[in-house]
């Protein structure tokens, strides 16, 4: 018996996923007794083969995306899925073959062409990567931030990187997890009056000054401006001051105060 | 009858007649309308068409005069419009379209929970009648608001309606302000038609009068992708995503905050999206505690920290391990940002914690001695009363609640085993739960199918 064939066999005998849950065997079953009525019906494989991958049951994900692939090796969205199990499985080479397969089926698919990025971008072939990347984001309304902090965080350098956020500050607007992470490369690059700009945006958009506030001293503090980070320091007690007392006697910024009059009175 | 009388009655019956043929062809309205992302001084109004037509929205502070016309450009089948500019905690009544028209026939009517349901029309395909809603208070602002929670409510079927029916006997004139959908919105595949079936023909007049939020479910997520944000649940919800109805940005509709009177509410996505401990909404989420100002922190997300209901937490391959990181990786998180309440559902049970903090493991490393800060005190009324400072607090404690069983529950043949020992009360009931936060009191109680108030419990900061 074939490598495959065993493979199918015991997915087959498999009855249930680990940790099966019930609406998770109904589906398996209504798709078991459909393949009864059409044993060669290859999306029903299909199907039935995301399915087992959703609850990351590779082996039976993968018995029955071979035999869709035996039936219907050019079925749409199949060479995806088998890319996407590859890569999830850590078969990253595999997982290029695929996608390049589905990529040629299907060309603007962004979800392809961001887990081929993906595994390009795992195999070194980092500038391949970037480009996957660019153009799903040109075939996406709303790319999500998580997306272009995975493409930031293949530029070597910190300049390269800040570039590629831009974008997503016009499309999407201030998003915060892509504010700090641009903060963060400013303040590497020693971009320190852009990196202030930024807190500066932050600041005013936010009901808690303060913890904006601090971090606008310590930046001044890595340009060497004491008296400014000073400045800043006794602003952000100030904020501190004009909050809710019960928000004031909270241990955070309670926390929070007294290291900001420990930073006023010894920054030099 | 004399002639004349005749002749009236000919003019009459031709001046109605013309004025009906001369009506353009009226498209009807498909889904909706319903209300989204919801702001003190904003309101988005969302239907669907069957034909395409333009997007207006005429509204106004008496059901007589709707004085404001919207226009939104281009026209669709998918109408979103934007009304700005309103007042905070000020009902006003809308009606879609150029022209007034028509009542439609009365289908199926179901009275909404605390909605003026008189002068509200019927539920029913056609056009739309004029309804109302009435806009948040201004962020900070204390004061009664009604929170209607359901938990993988889309099953389309009698327990579904059942619950839904219960809940509204039991808030009955008391207003719904907002309500929280868990995910698993519509089973089982969470496909447009789903949708429609189990959200927008079960809920019509809470949807058209009351805003809904929700989080994504495993079944949502069979047709839709938080990577790209595209499909049918992206499609179907329109949810802040530049941190406009309070909270931080996040840049995405898998996860986002909102405020509501003095609450803070954080939806996340425990399904599709990133939940490790670099990722994008983890890092969002420790700025938008961070920022709120809101005397209560509420979260919501499908995926359980702790269950052993119809899915196991202690089980790695359950659900591909989505509980393990809700609780290894954001639960440590939420409870030091002094969340109060977290609310979740994908077991099809009610589950209730005690007052928590630190139990990130194995329903095994569950210390009770360490990791119980209040069991609770019943109160003659049967309320189970836990206590906090209003002094915003790290790892005080907070209570987890499982509330997934709105479209049904576990097996009665094979019950599930509901021994989590984080848990105050475990029951294998459908149901829905009730959340009322009053100022500086916030009570939650779980309804269930047959209208019986099985656990109440209530968190009063001091």
């Amino acid at each position: 018996m074939s490598r495959r064939t065993n493979l199918f066999v015991l997915a087959l005998l498999s009855a249930t996923p680990a940790g099966a849950h019930p609406e998770i065997q109904d589906a398996l079953d209504r798709l078991t007794t459909a393949l009864a009525t059409t044993p060669n019906e290859a999306s029903l494989y299909l199907e039935r083969g995301e399915l087992y991958a959703r609850h990351e049951d590779w082996p039976s994900a993968e018995a029955n995306y071979l035999r869709a692939a035996e039936l219907a090796p050019r079925l749409p969205r199949l060479a995806l899925a088998r890319g996407s199990l590859s890569l999830a499985r850590g078969q990253v080479s595999a997982a290029r073959a695929f996608l390049d397969q589905a990529i040629a089926l299907a060309p603007s698919d962004p979800t392809a062409l961001i887990l081929r990025a993906r595994a390009l971008a795992r195999l070194g072939l980092t500038p391949d990567a970037l480009t996957d990347y660019t153009q799903a984001f040109a075939l996406l309304a709303t790319p999500s931030p998580e997306l272009y902090l995975e493409r930031a965080a293949l530029f070597a350098s910190p300049a390269d990187a800040l570039r590629s956020l831009a974008d997503a500050f016009v499309r999407l607007g201030p998003v915060m997890s892509l504010q700090l992470r641009a903060l963060d490369l400013e303040v590497a690059l020693r971009r320190f009056d852009d990196a202030l700009a930024r807190v500066d945006l932050l600041t005013s958009a936010s009901e808690r000054r303060e913890l904006w506030l601090k971090r606008r001293g310590d930046i001044l503090v890595s340009a060497g401006r004491h008296a400014e980070a000073r400045a800043a320091y006794v602003a952000a007690q100030t904020a501190i001051a004009a909050l809710p007392a019960w928000l004031v006697a909270s241990p955070d910024t309670v926390r929070l105060s007294t290291e900001l009059t420990r930073l006023a009175t010894t920054t030099p | 009858m004399p002639p004349y009388h005749h002749l009236r009655y000919i003019v009459a019956v031709t001046i109605a007649l013309s004025a009906i043929f001369s009506l353009p062809a009226a498209t009807a309205i498909i889904r909706g309308p319903y209300l989204q992302s919801a702001t003190p001084t904003s309101m988005v109004v969302r239907w669907r068409t069957d034909n395409t037509e333009p997007s207006i929205v005429r509204y106004g502070l008496t059901r007589t005069e709707l004085t404001t016309t919207v226009k939104a450009e281009g026209i669709t089948t998918e109408h979103f419009v934007h009304l700005g500019n309103l007042k905070p905690n000020t009902r006003y009544y809308y009606t879609m379209g150029a022209e007034p028209v028509a009542k439609p026939a009365a289908v199926g009517t179901k009275k909404a929970g605390g909605t003026p349901a008189a002068a509200e029309a019927e539920d029913g395909p056609g056009r739309a009648p004029t309804s109302s809603f009435v806009t948040p208070p201004e962020s900070g602002f204390s004061q009664p608001t009604r929170v209607w929670v359901l938990g993988d409510p889309g099953t389309k079927g009698d327990t579904q309606r059942a619950v839904r029916d219960q809940y509204y006997k039991f808030t009955d004139k008391r207003a719904t302000d907002l309500w929280l959908l868990l995910g698993d919105n519509a089973y089982p595949d969470g496909t447009d038609t789903d949708y429609q079936k189990a959200i927008f023909e079960m809920y019509p007049e809470t949807l058209r009068t009351v805003p809904v939020w929700s989080c994504l479910g495993n079944h949502d997520g069979k047709s839709a992708n938080s990577i790209t944000q595209s499909g049918v649940y992206y499609n179907a919800f329109t949810f802040p995503t530049r941190g406009e109805a309070g909270g931080v940005a996040s840049g995405t509709e898998a996860y986002y905050s909102f405020d509501y009177a003095n609450t803070h509410f954080i939806a996340l996505d425990s399904h599709d999206s990133d939940r490790s401990l670099g990722g994008a909404m983890m890092t969002w989420l420790k700025a938008d505690l961070a920022a709120t100002k809101r005397d209560w922190i509420v979260a919501f997300f499908h995926h359980p920290t702790y269950t052993k209901g119809t899915h196991d937490s202690d089980k790695d391959s359950d659900s591909a391990g989505r509980m393990n990181d809700m609780r290894q990786n954001f639960l440590p998180v939420l409870e030091a940002g002094g969340v109060d309440l977290i609310l979740t559902g994908h077991s099809h049970v009610y589950e209730r914690s005690f007052l928590l903090d630190g139990h990130y493991g194995k329903s095994t490393t569950f210390n009770a001695a360490t990791m119980v800060k209040q069991k609770g005190e019943v109160r003659a009324d049967g309320v189970v009363v836990y206590r906090k400072p209003r002094a915003r607090t790290a790892h005080f404690g907070d209570i987890n609640v499982v509330t997934g069983s709105a479209g049904h529950a576990g097996s009665k043949t094979k019950p599930p085993a509901l021994n989590h020992p984080a848990f105050y009360i475990s029951l294998n009931e459908a149901g829905s739960s009730v959340l009322d936060i009053d100022g500086l009191n916030l009570t939650l109680t779980f309804l269930n199918d047959k209208g019986e108030q099985r656990d109440r419990f209530a968190i009063i900061k001091e």
